[in-house]
């Protein structure tokens, strides 16, 4: 894949996501897709990432994955960005996030997220 | 500095040297202007602040370990994903799991963003009282 061809990707990917289109998401991920977590320490098929999307979203009226810095290398990306909800009582949070992705024939083999979960209750609007 | 040894050269003698405790070395793996960003308070840490962080982790640590690391380079850059092992002196050994981007020019770290999930700070400084007191 070029470079511009894994930055297309990586965009496809994050608006299928901020726009809940489960059914694009199921075709950028690979068949043997792998998604790490770093506030679960494991991994997870891209099958049952898709599988838990629906109760994430309902979780909040809206989010936007915005202040999208992406760099490529050979096979993959990395991207940092802000995601910024609102909940369902208008509260809005943002969570700061880098994943790393790898690519192969157009779509994603693995996907590697880091955040800060201390920062999830400020995201929710709860206290902690 | 556009070549991917270069950048690979610099990622691993700056991680290397914060092993072996070889302050000098790390110094200059920092631009003069270098920043580095983490994820717990979204706040750029000055260059002299952030290798005083580091000054004091080597002098207070026992050893410092960067396991796993994977490594890929960019133009401008370098992003790497590794475990952090620290041995405190109470013997306790956390662990952490920590994405290090970098940006580089002239063969020096410009600005880095440091992301990690300090909701699991326990597992990395230990128990409360065990290592915080002896720290």
């Amino acid at each position: 894949m070029t470079d511009g061809e894994i930055r297309e990707l990586c965009n496809r990917f994050f608006d299928a996501y901020q726009d809940r289109r489960v059914d694009e998401l199921a075709e950028i991920y690979a068949p043997d897709c792998i998604v790490w977590h770093n506030v679960f320490g494991r991994e997870t098929s891209g099958a049952e990432n898709l599988a838990a999307l629906p109760k994430s979203y309902a979780g909040q009226r809206r989010r936007t994955y915005d202040d999208r810095t992406i760099h490529t290398f050979a096979g993959g990306f990395v991207i940092q960005y802000t995601l910024h909800g609102v909940q369902h009582d208008g509260h809005r949070g943002a969570l700061w996030i880098c994943i790393v992705g790898l690519c192969r024939n157009g779509r994603i083999t693995r996907i590697d997220e880091y955040m800060d979960s201390s920062k999830f209750a400020a995201w929710a609007g709860r206290k902690r | 500095m556009r070549r991917d040894s270069e950048l690979l050269a610099l990622c691993d003698r700056f991680f290397d040297a914060i092993e072996q405790k070889d302050f000098a070395t790390v110094e200059t793996c920092y631009a003069p202007e270098a920043v580095v960003w983490h994820s717990h308070d979204c706040l750029y840490q000055s260059r002299e602040s952030n290798l005083q962080t580091l000054r004091d982790g080597m002098n207070r640590l026992k050893k410092m370990r960067y396991r796993n690391r994977r490594i890929h380079t960019f133009e401008g850059g370098f992003v790497q994903q590794h475990t952090l092992f620290v041995t405190h002196p109470n013997d306790f050994v956390g662990q952490m799991d920590v994405c290090f981007v970098a940006y580089t020019r002239d063969g020096m770290i410009s600005r880095a963003y440091e992301y990690f999930d300090t909701g699991q700070i326990e597992r990395f400084l230990g128990p409360p009282q065990a290592s915080r007191s002896e720290a």
